[in-house]
């Protein structure tokens, strides 16, 4: 009876709130006394029938006390069933149809409880409590509060631990290493019963670290200097000039714009070429080349808009929140929507790329392995609520209204053709659409502009932790802020409201932070061997490959981060190691691959097929065509036109006209979301829309058509052959050494020689030129 | 068999077994599949498998549903109104709140056995209903084209993933030793909002992207040789690279086994793909069964008809595109629905008639599941007084062979078209129940990316069992 009472009051208490929220579902008016009494029966019926049946059946795995909720799905609360988990509403009042509890305890999609079915009486009682307006008193959100227990089960892995200097371990040969890596290499091989792989040979090593660097073979002169300088220091001295050379910051930079998912248009329906977004391909390579500390490189992607307003260099860099792909279309009526996509690029960004973690998994829901809650994302989300797109013209503003005018005056017109598409005949349309083409070429060359972010905060978008990532579903709104688990490691932030980044920044970059380090030298040690110490570098969560030498990558951030952050240092540590210097060829292949098939521990240096964009670097040194100009607009190679047609816009492809344009560095083509060159696509150059940690080296046969019968190797091929004749004359043995020497790095040894004499006697040089450039010697590196 | 392509078949043979000496092209050959280095060797399905092959007909730009198979005799009675409230809301692109119902001027038929009602858009397709089966109760999240066409082809509104038929042959391989696996069949009058990334492998190896086919005899890039190089000269030069290649093996021949091997592949494919390409060698009757040599279905059925030859050749997926380039050329409907959907019907109804009776007569219905559909259907509502919107909340779609079960309809929308309300199914049902009929299993077929177990259907999707 005792009991009874407690409960009517519970009820009662429980209406008054209701009335005070009042958003609550439009089915049951609560102003309604005859209705009221009718609420009353129906929270009892909800209280005595369907209230013990959750929490029996269905709390041990959607409930804030779940180990690890299942499908995002709370049904401890009122919100938890109306907003759903990760399939949809699992409860909407008055309608059984739509309700995917029902169906789901009804076995017909998902089969709910998955141990056994309920009886059907339960079942008939859901659907009852449904079809009356599914009254239910209990109150809290649909999502799970930051400190569920996965959240603190997950926040003691390494990856959040503080970086450790570790002691060097003992190693059994003591000759062998000649750098702090070595021993932590040697100690693994050591004990996991290898031995490492004796030294490269001079040409062996001067081709790999040639490819390393700058991307690109070493001339025959340079394989040469270097085979034939015996100074102690030789390797080293090559070493330096190779990290001099403005060569190395157009290959380490690619590497970094593959991180960002850099390209030069917006992708989605209309591709927009950004204007000036090469000036932050080349802000990259500059700051590869210049030695500019990373953590500085860092800050200024992230904020140099925050920093001096004024100065081009800043605002080139922040040009790094403008490379995500962007959804434009017509007519769009989900303003917010749009918005909302453009702040997650924003977020997943940081994530992926500078903390090397899955953030964004946290944008639907709590994160499944890793502890970062939902708010956390919506926190980190927040450092971005006042950025804004702008295009900054770099001409005086009487230039710029002059260039405002002209474009009026065209695009007047375009517009004006525009409105009248929609009451034309389809025969008229085209005709119409070809006067817009014709019009949008007389629109004046867009401004030399910078396309960056500046913080508007009267246009500031409030963020809100999104119920599944729906914009349409707001819950509490959240300030910017830090993931959690991460509060105790560093001083609380100063957030200067004018500059959020600016403080996101410095966070990141501080020496407390235990992963910006880590991932940066991961990413590092991976494009030197191919393989990185974590190997799924953009995941240093739970759900990530563990560290191979955990030891080694806390001895490499601490190295890089005590020196100044400086890529280049690292370069130098680890290329002056033997474990860099050690063979391709292994002393026992056998032993080898029977302990480590996948060289984890490197007892050899790893084979490496090149990149679509060292092949047609390689190509154009070998064919002498190679133009080494640096930076500026990018270059447009012609493309099958069938190809071309298939762009909404064909006229985007408007190929460079001068040939020697044509000749640049790959690095300098124009990185187009939404058409790539055959040729780079077939040898796994990334799709340029999500952030790629690193190069695919997939073998398949439309990489052998390419080479053999795509116009780029057979142009090369054909140039090639011009050179040959040019610089060497007619005499065959000349020639084929030449071109050896061109292509592979070496003469050829007599065998090859004999096959070459034998094939040019017959055929052409420029045969003889494209069957180098399918030989293994010329497209992988060892 | 005309005499040149017999002639260059046979000298390319020749060449194919000079690039390799004999007794190795004959190891390749016999080698089991297992043996394989190629990531497209043909792999087992996870689960029994109907369908061998996809033939995927796009229709770009979201067909109306209202104007095709889901007849709404209540939208004809409310035509000119407003929409009643009941039918809750809809946000549209353009379309605004107070547009105007707009009914349709298309007649329905009941057709075959099943009695299905089909519009008079489609008097030959109609014919086949019996082994059709139409989902009248699609929806996707998008009601834009880039987006929603992301959805429909790679299960996610934003581009960079892979799309359904490169999950297909990184899950089954390729049967086809002298095709590309994946084949997309572009509309010539241009592209689609999407662009090309809806096609693509995304993070998957570049060894699942799709062969973008042109218009023309010569649909695939680099099969031909290229100007001024004859057969016997590319055959040395074949020889000149295997010696080379064979003269300095080291310990990594295990490697360059594979790429062997992808030498041996581009070789079939150059020899063997240009005599499938070549439609022309079917019989006349075939050929009109496609419409191939009228207008206006010479186009389309030019293009069903090589999707049936690739079936035939083990192709696994292949996608023909209806609609292309401006709006009006694509299903996109916005300025007048009629004259829009009688010309892009006109174009692709018999064809696809034409493809549906030839796969069966030839037995490889049963093994080619057919997938008929756009990104979207169209709004219930006018825009500017005679076109329809896009609308995703409800729209149809259908299914045919590879183990479907024909003759029927699955699901439905409400009185006006505007919402699925019977057995809603979302592009992500549709792409479980594909794989499905291809024997894949949506948890299996997984790849890591960025953290996670990256899968076609995101956040799983149900097979529609009622036609299975």
């Amino acid at each position: 009876m005792v009991a009874r009472i407690a409960r009517i009051i519970t009820q009662y208490r429980i209406i008054a709130l209701s009335l005070i929220i009042a958003s609550c579902s439009a089915e049951v008016s609560y102003s309604d006394p005859p209705k009221s009494s009718q609420l009353s029966d129906d929270l009892d019926f909800f209280e005595t029938k369907i209230r013990p049946v959750l929490v029996k059946h269905c709390y041990e795995c959607h409930s804030e006390s779940s180990n690890e909720l299942q499908g995002g799905l709370r049904v401890d609360t009122r919100e938890g069933l109306r907003i759903g988990g990760d399939s949809g509403p699992a409860v909407v009042p008055g309608n059984a149809a739509q309700s995917l509890l029902l169906s789901a305890i009804r076995y017909q999609d998902l089969e709910m409880p998955p141990v056994a079915k309920l009886d059907d009486a339960a079942i008939a009682n859901i659907q009852r409590w449904i079809e009356t307006g599914a009254a239910d008193p209990r109150e809290g959100a649909a999502i799970l509060p930051d400190s569920t227990p996965n959240i603190q089960k997950s926040s003691g892995f390494w990856s959040f631990q503080p970086i450790q200097v570790p002691a060097f371990p003992a190693v059994l040969n003591t000759s062998w290493p000649t750098s702090p890596i070595d021993t932590f290499i040697l100690a693994k091989l050591e004990s996991s019963g290898l031995g490492p792989a004796p030294p490269a040979d001079k040409s062996e090593l001067v081709r790999r670290v040639y490819f390393d660097l700058h991307g690109l073979p070493p001339t025959p002169d340079q394989v040469h200097s270097f085979v034939t300088n015996d100074a102690p220091d030789a390797y080293e001295r090559l070493i330096d000039e190779l990290l001099a050379s403005p060569r190395y910051g157009e290959r380490w930079g690619q590497h970094w714009l593959d991180v960002v998912r850099f390209a030069e248009t917006e992708g989605f329906e209309y591709d927009r070429t950004i204007q000036g977004a090469w000036r932050f391909r080349d802000y990259v390579i500059r700051s590869f080349n210049d030695g500019k500390p990373i953590d500085a490189f860092i800050t200024a992607q992230l904020a140099g808009d925050e920093m001096d307003s004024n100065q081009p260099q800043g605002l080139v860099a922040s040009g790094f929140h403008r490379l995500g792909a962007v959804r434009r279309n017509a007519g769009n009526q989900e303003v917010a929507g749009s918005r909302n996509e453009v702040l997650t690029e924003r977020t997943d960004i940081i994530g992926s790329a500078i903390m090397g973690l899955t953030v964004g998994c946290a944008r639907c829901h709590n994160h499944k392995f890793d502890p970062i809650s939902q708010a956390d994302y919506y926190r980190l989300q927040a450092f971005f609520a006042a950025s804004q797109d702008v295009d900054v013209p770099m001409v005086p503003e009487s230039e710029k209204l002059v260039w405002e005018k002209a474009n009026t005056a065209v695009q007047t017109q375009i517009d004006e053709l525009k409105s009248q598409l929609a009451t034309q005949s389809l025969d008229e349309q085209k005709l119409t659409r070809k006067k817009m083409d014709k019009l949008e070429k007389e629109l004046p060359p867009a401004l030399p502009s910078i396309s960056t972010v500046r913080n508007q905060l009267e246009k500031e978008t409030p963020i809100y932790v999104l119920r599944r990532g729906d914009f349409s579903l707001p819950g509490k709104r959240v300030a910017e802020g830090i993931p959690k688990v991460f509060s105790n490691d560093v001083e609380p932030l100063q957030i200067d409201r004018a500059k959020p980044r600016t403080a996101l920044a410095q966070w990141l970059t501080s020496p407390k932070h235990p992963l910006t380090s880590r991932v940066f030298v991961n990413r590092i040690w991976l494009n030197h061997f191919s393989r990185a110490l974590v190997a799924t570098p953009n995941d240093f969560g739970l759900n990530g490959k563990l560290p191979s030498h955990p030891e080694l990558l806390d001895y490499l951030a601490d190295f890089f981060m005590r020196g100044g952050w400086q890529a280049k240092s690292l370069h130098r540590l680890i290329l002056l190691s033997s474990t860099y210097r050690q063979s391709s060829q292994p002393i026992s292949k056998e032993v080898g691959h029977s302990l480590d098939p996948d060289n984890a521990l490197l007892w050899h240096y790893p084979l490496r097929r090149l990149s679509a964009e060292e092949i047609r670097d390689s190509m154009l040194i070998a064919s002498g065509q190679i133009n080494f100009a640096i930076g500026g607009p990018s270059v447009i190679l012609p493309v099958d036109k069938q190809l071309v047609a298939q762009l909404y816009k064909p006229s985007q492809w408007e190929v460079t006209p001068e040939i020697g344009d044509r000749m640049r560095r790959s690095v300098y083509l124009f990185a187009k979301r939404n058409l790539r060159l055959p040729f780079m696509e077939v040898f796994d150059q990334p799709t340029l829309q999500t952030s790629c940690f690193g190069r695919q080296q997939s073998t398949h046969a439309p990489q052998a058509l390419e080479l053999l019968n795509g116009p780029m190797a057979n142009q090369m091929a054909e140039a090639f052959a011009e050179r040959l004749k040019h610089e060497v004359g007619s005499d065959v043995a000349r020639q084929i050494d030449f071109a050896f020497e061109w292509t592979l790095g070496r003469l050829p040894t007599d065998g090859e020689r004999g096959f070459a004499i034998s094939f040019l006697e017959k055929g052409s040089t420029r045969e003889f030129a494209l069957a180098l450039f399918n030989l293994n010697a010329f497209l992988y590196v060892r | 068999m005309n005499r040149t392509c017999f002639e260059r078949r046979r000298m390319l043979g020749d060449s194919f077994c000079g690039f390799g000496s004999l007794a190795l092209a004959a190891m390749l050959r016999e080698k089991s599949l297992a043996e394989s280095k190629s990531p497209l060797a043909p792999k087992l399905a996870h689960l029994p498998a109907k369908a061998k092959s996809v033939i995927f007909l796009f229709m770009a730009g979201g067909p109306s549903h209202l104007e095709t198979f889901d007849p709404k005799p209540l939208l004809n009675t409310l035509n000119g109104q407003v929409r009643p409230t009941e039918f809750g809301d809809a946000k549209y692109q353009f379309v605004q709140k107070d547009a105007r119902l707009l009914g349709t001027k298309r007649q329905f038929q009941r057709h075959g056995q099943s009695g299905i009602e089909v519009s008079d858009l489609f008097p030959n397709v109609s014919k086949m209903i019996d082994d059709i089966a139409v989902i009248r109760s699609c929806y996707g999240d998008m009601v834009v084209h880039s987006a929603a066409q992301y959805e429909l082809l790679s299960g996610r509104v934003m581009p960079g993933f892979p799309s359904m038929g490169a999950w297909t042959i990184y899950g089954l391989g390729s049967e086809s030793q002298s095709l590309p696996a994946y084949v997309v069949m572009p509309d010539p009058e241009g592209a689609l909002e999407a662009g090309q990334p809806m096609y693509g492998n995304g993070f998957l190896p570049a060894a699942f992207q799709p062969t973008m086919f042109r218009p023309g005899e010569r649909p695939v890039l680099n099969l031909e040789l290229p100007a001024g190089v004859s057969l016997n000269e590319r055959r040395r030069t074949m020889d000149l690279i295997r010696n080379l290649n064979e003269s300095s093996l080291t310990s990594e021949d295990l490697e360059f086994a594979a790429r062997l091997e992808s030498y041996e592949l581009a070789f079939k494919m150059q020899t063997e793909a240009p005599d499938v390409f070549d439609v022309t060698r079917e019989s006349e009757e075939t050929l009109r069964l496609y419409g191939v040599g009228t207008e206006p279905t010479d186009d389309y059925g030019r293009r069903c008809l090589l999707a049936r030859r690739m079936v035939e050749q083990g192709v696994r997926f292949t996608v023909v595109v209806s609609g292309g380039g401006s709006g009006n050329t694509q299903w996109d409907a916005h300025g007048d629905i009629e004259e829009n959907h009688c010309r892009m019907a006109a174009e692709t109804d018999k064809p696809i008639a034409g493809l549906l009776i030839d796969l069966k007569r030839r037995g490889l219905l049963d093994t080619t599941l057919v997938v008929w559909g756009g990104e979207f259907g169209r709004s219930p509502e006018a825009q500017g007084g005679k076109g329809r919107d896009h609308h995703n909340l409800g729209f149809s779609m259908w299914m045919a062979g590879g183990g479907i079960r024909g003759g029927q309809v699955v699901g439905a929308t409400d009185a006006i078209g505007l919402r699925a309300v019977e057995s809603p199914y979302h592009f992500r049902d549709i792409h479980t129940t594909i794989l499905n009929q291809l024997g894949l299993d949506q948890d299996l077929l997984i790849y890591p990316h960025l953290g996670r177990n990256e899968r076609l259907t995101q956040l799983r999707g149900k097979v529609i069992h009622q036609i299975v």
